[in-house]
């Protein structure tokens, strides 16, 4: 697991390019919105983004179920990772989202459901990372973290369905009514580079930080061992 | 079965009889409660039709972050005096653990609830007493110590304790406190029922999930 990593190193390569190349599809080839202009690109980013924190927290919830039922502390690694990276993108959705919604709203935040939605997830993240701050043993804290992502999982939807009971002003990409946002071909392919090239970043993002976790048990392991060779105390786990 | 339902009452009863006798978790809950109350009159110096439509809301936040304050106590005596061990040999089944704090949790709520309404209907001189708004709020109670007591299980047993239970729980709790605001907005201005029926249904089906969910994990909270 920690040797090198062949594989590893040529996705994670093939991820820094494919993020370039959506970048620059995003500057030269993606059209300017008409009546929106420049700021309208920052969407492209947004979406992908926003998708990767919501896949972020559908892995954690996997991982913590797994966890439960195989007691492996690997699937402990890939939720806690999953959650880290999931924080980081929320963030970076919400943010790029103010900078759209400034012009185009007036206003840098309002209490739209998706705006709601994404940050008190994020705030579900940070309690997700606080709580396993907060334990010292590594089962108790894998077995409390996956409790804790199951029920973060099953809330974060009902709350965008309560929120989506008041009215919403957010533009409907994909499966909206009078909402729509409309958008040429150029636009669809943009933003399905973005997605790709975010999706595979993530991927990359979470094997090497699930990574850096095992190395870090492993270290916890070696230390806790010396420790007990020292004071020639039986540590136990 | 029977002696299932037989553990079921016996570890209610001993809930409820430590808080009996020690009066420690309600006193300052409800001492925290019409406190609230009173900064809240200075903190909003409305009128009294703008005042009318922000009961609902105030009661509510006065009554969840008092409920919250209970919550941090409500497991300590297992964990300081380490009987959750004891707990889980003598129980047939330990989903009746979590069960049975779920219940005394709610009914300490139930007696806050009793208590805030009448004193807020007294100092603000508004009838909150509306059989409609009764059921809101103890459907609220329901998912507030369904997800609070399967929380504060896993907080009781961390470092920062009492730290940790409100950024825990206040996300998960969401969609509850939206629902209780807005059903209690309807109730109390006389609209018409089906324009927040929809909440009340939330309100039912965030309670089920998150027993369901709880009652199925709450193995791991407490067994290694």
């Amino acid at each position: 697991m920690l040797s090198e990593n062949k594989p590893l190193k040529t996705l994670t390569f093939l991820s820094i390019l494919l993020v370039l190349l959506a970048f620059l599809m995003v500057i030269f080839y993606a059209p300017v919105e008409l009546n929106m202009g420049m700021v309208q690109k920052v969407f492209y980013f947004h979406v992908s983004a926003a998708w990767l924190g919501m896949l972020a927290f559908l892995v954690a919830a996997i991982s913590g179920i797994l966890f439960l039922s195989k007691k492996n502390l690997l699937y402990d690694h890939i939720a806690a990772s999953s959650v880290e990276i999931g924080l980081l993108f929320t963030a970076i959705a919400n943010f790029t989202g103010m900078i759209w919604a400034r012009p185009i709203w007036n206003t840098w935040w309002t209490w739209d459901p998706r705006l709601t939605t994404m940050t008190i997830m994020a705030f579900t993240y940070i309690a997700f990372i606080l709580l396993r701050r907060g334990i010292d043993e590594p089962y108790k804290k894998a077995r409390f973290g996956a409790i804790y992502a199951l029920v973060g999982f099953v809330s974060v939807p009902i709350t965008f369905f309560s929120a989506r009971l008041l009215r919403t002003i957010h533009p409907i990409i994909i499966g909206g009514g009078s909402g729509e946002m409309a958008m040429t071909s150029r636009m669809y392919q943009t933003m399905a580079a973005g997605l790709v090239a975010f999706t595979l970043l993530f991927v990359v993002l979470l094997w090497q930080r699930t990574r850096l976790a095992e190395a870090a048990a492993v270290i916890d392991r070696l230390k806790a061992e010396q420790n007990a060779e020292e004071f020639g105390e039986v540590e136990n786990g | 079965m029977k002696n299932w339902f037989g553990t079921l009452k016996a570890l209610v009863w001993k809930d409820l009889l430590q808080e009996w006798r020690s009066k420690d978790m309600l006193t300052s809950m409800l001492a925290f409660a019409i406190l609230s109350l009173f900064i809240f009159n200075y903190a909003m110096e409305l009128d009294p039709l703008q005042r009318a439509e922000l009961a609902p809301g105030v009661i509510w936040v006065v009554i969840m972050f008092s409920g919250t304050l209970g919550l941090n106590r409500s497991f300590l005596a297992e964990q300081e005096q380490g009987s959750f061990d004891a707990l889980v040999m003598a129980v047939p089944d330990v989903a009746v653990i979590w069960l049975a704090k779920q219940i005394s949790n709610f009914l300490i709520m139930l007696i806050l609830i009793l208590i805030t309404l009448p004193v807020y209907s007294v100092l603000y001189n508004q009838n909150l007493f509306v059989p409609l708004f009764l059921i809101v709020l103890i459907l609220g109670a329901w998912g507030f110590s369904a997800a609070g007591t399967l929380i504060s299980g896993m907080t009781v047993q961390t470092r920062m304790r009492d730290l940790l239970l409100p950024v825990l729980l206040f996300p998960v709790l969401m969609p509850v406190n939206m629902a209780v605001v807005k059903a209690g907005q309807g109730v109390i201005s006389g609209a018409d029922f089906s324009t927040y029926q929809v909440w009340i249904s939330i309100l039912i089906v965030y309670g089920i999930i998150m027993t369901t969910i709880s009652l199925l994990v709450f193995d791991y909270v407490i067994r290694e």
